[in-house]
């Protein structure tokens, strides 16, 4: 098996601490940052991901595989600065005003870094004005909102409108996600993309940066 | 008849003269709102108690007959608790606060949901044994005796009450978030989260005892779980089964004991997955069945179950907060949902901000039109 195969699976069984060993002993081998991350820890959480989709795994098997993905790209995060490794894009990405709920949210983020996607996360209770300027100042290509509540999800309506104020709405993809969210309010909206799993959002987010 | 008559044979597939009129409570920001329109009095502002007298006066004002979760039990949470403490307040006016299982929550003015998950205390078993293990103990303070021992002669007869079990993991999802009990669960200790679910329901199941013996009767047992979400329980099925399934079976045999034979349990979110636990473990009311956010289903756990799989719940509440085309089509499908018999309509969670309260009156009195 070779070292990104090694990585890869212990990405995907959550062994934080095994992940830790084999990615500092695949840089001490000479291996590149970049293959590190892409064919090992990345292909780790891309299957991971494919499983939660097919409800394969659940919720603990993708939160324990992020840990061990992370711990192993805080060793890689200097290599890949020093080699200008690039991120497949940008997005930010929060809970919309009103609203602190942030699993759903934290999950597709894990996902969209699984995918190699920079993701600012902007947290819970998040303004559409914060929203469209993090978009503009950090050039992120994606908004992604998240509601838990049939009350809060109204919100993403704003954040759409604030993205046309601003006059971005042409640069700038808009996706939603949530409990109560669904593709016809995602529609009626005028956002982008609705996606019902982290896993499925962080297809489409790779897609629409392509 | 009676409420709880009716509630009682419905579940037992008896004759009822017609549907009793059910609910879930409200969100205090929808008693603020009717509050505002001048639809209830002030007392009711910001959310009452469930089974409450001001519940019970505000099921007469909209004509309801009673809230299922009417329930009585023990203090079976941690004993005593954490100390709730204000950690910090952040810039944006946001306040980290130790809560009183030992969970830091951001809480932010204004906002009154679920607030958000920061950091939590029981992370490993030093965590455990010192700080957690101590107060997840049984000890007598636990039960009020004097109450229950006169429970059967101060209680009303007019609506079901039942006996609060706990819960067997949801509590400690509580104590861990969602995060933490995903960690434990995979802790390089592998019996450390088996062990405090262990701990926590043997100290459940002997407050429930405790009370049983008083000889305190109930209508019904209930338990809270809440660990399922959109797409499903948010642990495998298998898992749950492993850490949870014998807990409900040694606390459901005892309420069966004791001629408690209706056991509802209440948890969110898409359940399907974990119906074979609890169903094959004693539990057999699901409540609320969350039709209208999550897509939970009703049918399709009494045709896999059959008849004894009984519900209370599954009516779409968002109806109450569009027209009346949308109440009289939910109402169609509850009068269908009724007739298979084990089944009590109710609005599928607590009533929600925006909700209206003419509707809400409609609804309570066309459902009890309903002969079944």
């Amino acid at each position: 098996m070779s070292i990104y195969s090694e990585i890869s699976e212990n990405v995907r069984k959550g062994r934080m601490k095994a992940v830790k060993e084999l990615v500092q002993s695949a840089v001490d081998s000479g291996n590149s940052a970049a293959d590190i991350l892409n064919l090992g820890l990345l292909s780790g959480m891309n299957e991971i991901g494919e499983l939660f989709k097919n409800n394969e795994v659940y919720v603990p098997e993708v939160l324990v595989a992020a840990r061990a993905m992370n711990a192993g790209v805080a060793i890689l995060k200097p290599l890949l600065i020093q080699d200008n490794v690039q991120s497949v894009g940008k997005v930010c990405l929060g809970t919309v005003r009103g609203d602190m709920h942030d699993i759903g949210k934290n999950l597709v983020k894990m996902m969209m870094e699984g995918k190699g996607l920079e993701v600012i996360d902007l947290g819970t209770d998040v303004s559409p004005e914060n929203f469209v300027n993090t978009a503009i100042e950090q050039n992120c290509r994606i908004i992604c909102c998240s509601a838990l509540l049939t009350t809060t999800m109204d919100e993403m309506a704003e954040v759409v409108k604030q993205a046309e104020i601003a006059g971005v709405r042409d640069k700038v993809k808009i996706m939603i996600g949530g409990a109560p969210v669904t593709d016809e309010f995602c529609k009626k909206i005028g956002a982008d993309v609705y996606t019902s799993d982290a896993a499925s959002a962080a297809d489409a987010a790779v897609e629409l940066c392509k | 008849m009676t409420n709880r008559e009716r509630a009682l044979n419905i579940l037992h597939y008896k004759d009822v003269d017609r549907l009793p009129a059910v609910h879930f409570g409200y969100w205090g920001e929808l008693l603020t709102e009717w509050v505002q329109q001048g639809k209830i009095s002030k007392d009711f502002e910001g959310g009452i108690g469930d089974g409450s007298e001001a519940d019970r006066a505000l099921d007469k004002i909209i004509g309801w007959d009673f809230n299922w979760f009417c329930t009585k039990g023990a203090n079976n949470g941690l004993y005593p608790c954490f100390e709730s403490k204000e950690l910090e307040v952040l810039p944006d006016g946001s306040k980290r606060v130790l809560n009183s299982v030992g969970v830091i929550e951001r809480i932010k003015p204004g906002i009154t949901s679920i607030p958000s998950e920061d950091d939590y205390t029981l992370k490993d078993r030093t965590a455990f044994e010192e700080l957690y293990k101590p107060k997840m103990q049984f000890v007598k303070e636990r039960v009020n005796y004097e109450y229950f021992s006169s429970f059967n002669e101060t209680r009303d007869y007019d609506i079901p009450i039942g006996l609060h079990l706990g819960s067997v993991l949801g509590n400690i999802r509580d104590m861990t978030s969602v995060i933490g009990m995903s960690y434990l669960m995979y802790d390089e200790d592998e019996e450390l989260l088996a062990d405090i679910v262990d701990t926590y329901a043997d100290m459940q199941y002997e407050c429930a005892k405790a009370i049983l013996e008083t000889g305190a009767r109930f209508d019904f047992a209930h338990y809270w779980e809440d660990i399922c979400f959109k797409n499903g329980p948010l642990l495998s099925p298998e898992k749950f089964d492993e850490l949870c399934a014998k807990h409900y079976k040694k606390r459901n045999d005892l309420c069966r004991e004791y001629g408690i034979d209706i056991i509802s349990l209440d948890c969110d979110g898409v359940t399907e997955k974990l119906l074979p636990t609890w169903f094959e473990n004693g539990v057999n009311t699901m409540f609320p069945i969350e039709i209208g956010v999550w897509g939970d289903q009703f049918e399709k756990a009494r045709n896999k179950f059959g008849k004894g799989m009984l519900g209370v719940g599954g009516m779409d509440k968002t109806a109450l907060r569009k027209d009346k085309a949308a109440v009289d089509a939910e109402i169609e499908r509850m009068k269908r949902l009724a007739s298979m018999g084990g089944f009590i309509p109710c609005p599928d969670h607590r009533l929600m901000p925006g909700t209206k309260f003419e509707l809400v009156q409609y609804y309570a009195e066309e459902i009890k039109k309903i002969r079944i």
